[in-house]
């Protein structure tokens, strides 16, 4: 079982690589954030195979983080996507 | 070669990877893109290491508070990268260059290579007197106890840093607000993803904090997915950050360094030196105290990242 749940955490850390290769590339930076969002999804589901096969202890809390960390790091990539700053349009109107 | 040593040796040659496109990358978005994602990397391999506490403290400060700070700077010297681009250096100056990082990474791989096997460590002096600070978890019992001096000096740190970026504010701006206006629409996707996760996230950071004690977690990892909850309500304009002339957020501010420095104080009283905790309190103060720092940090944190403020508060 323990071979099995490795060589799972394997496999998919080997897709996530493949598909960074292709997504990291861009060309444009909205496609490059989305590397962060696959590497969050497929990095957290290796974690958690790895964690179970070699019994991590408070693993599932690291992957809760990154989980909410990788959400938090696309709201950021959006939001400096957007084209100007309100704040420099808001000052503008005054 | 069994599987979990090709699966390290995969991961490390991942991480390597990830690392050189982001030193190679031109553009300084692209670059931050890479580090984001070496973070996350990092973190694992902090996993397979059994350094479940670095791990947390890596995707929360690797990836994500330091990640979203590179961001707002390559967003503010978008303007500029075309100028640094035309004072390309010669190929003369990056092969130096090259040449000199090589001989420093060189220099640190002989180091750590020749290192004595097992080194000098205090690890088992620490896990022999876990029991009398009560905690299960030897970090935070370094972090809280053995080594509590150093913590403490660490939080005064994060409020000095505070203080420094606060002081770059223009005169006529001190005590105003730093950060994006609140919008008046509030629709989108964004919103709804800072309506939807700071929920979430908050459970989970009380849930670290609170484990810390006994389990991987701790102030500074809760303390941090806290910072980035609020950092997502202020990004989506949910939210303006608090005026820093306000005088809760200057509560919040120096409550985790002012409760430590109590509990040390309260040591000379009670048990006789410093930051020392009475037999039988020790984790009971411990936890008082790090509820205190992850206000603190949740506080701190975002100042830091937000910057000097901008405008004046009314």
């Amino acid at each position: 079982m323990t071979e099995f749940l490795l060589g799972a955490a394997g496999f998919v850390l080997l897709t996530v690589a493949i598909g960074l290769i292709r997504v990291l590339g861009g060309p444009g930076n909205v496609d490059r954030t989305m590397a962060v969002q696959l590497l969050g999804t497929g990095g957290i589901a290796a974690l958690l195979l790895v964690a179970a096969a070699t019994g991590v202890r408070g693993a599932e809390d690291v992957a809760l983080g990154l989980a909410l960390l990788a959400a938090f790091a696309s709201v950021a990539f959006v939001n400096s996507a957007a084209p100007e700053d309100d704040r420099e349009a808001g000052r503008a109107n005054e | 070669m069994s599987v979990i040593q090709a699966l390290d040796i995969s991961l490390a040659v991942l991480v390597l990877a990830v690392a050189i496109w982001t030193i190679v990358s031109r553009d300084a978005f692209a670059a931050v893109v890479g580090y984001v994602a070496y973070g996350l990397l990092v973190s694992l391999v902090w996993v397979r290491l059994f350094a479940v506490d670095v791990a947390l403290t890596e995707a929360a400060i690797g990836s994500g508070v330091t990640g979203v700070l590179l961001i707002s700077a390559a967003v503010r010297l978008r303007g500029t990268e075309a100028a640094v681009a035309a004072e390309w250096p010669g190929a003369g100056s990056r092969v130096l260059a090259a040449a000199l990082c090589m001989v420093v990474t060189a220099a640190l791989a002989a180091v750590v290579l020749t290192m004595p096997d097992p080194g000098a460590t205090l690890a088992p002096e620490a896990a022999r007197h876990l029991a009398e600070t009560e905690l299960g978890n030897p970090v935070t019992a370094v972090l809280m106890a053995f080594r509590a001096l150093d913590t403490l000096l660490e939080k005064v740190v994060l409020f000095l840093a505070v203080i420094g970026v606060w002081s770059l504010a223009a005169d006529g701006n001190w005590g105003g607000i730093a950060g994006p206006r609140r919008a008046t629409n509030r629709q989108g996707a964004l919103a709804f993803l800072a309506q939807l996760l700071p929920p979430v996230g908050i459970v989970v950071a009380i849930h670290i904090v609170w484990i810390g004690a006994n389990e991987p977690g701790g102030a500074f990892q809760g303390g941090a997915i806290l910072a980035a909850m609020w950092m997502i309500v202020i990004m989506a304009r949910l939210a303006e950050a608090p005026a820093i002339g306000e005088r809760r957020l200057r509560l919040a501010l120096v409550a985790g360094p002012a409760v430590f420095l109590a509990v040390g104080l309260m040591g000379f009283a009670v048990a006789n030196a410093f930051l020392a905790y009475p037999a039988g309190l020790a984790k009971p103060l411990i936890v008082f105290v790090e509820v205190f720092m992850t206000l603190s940090i949740a506080v701190s944190l975002p100042m830091l990242v937000l910057g000097p403020p901008d405008r004046p508060s009314s």
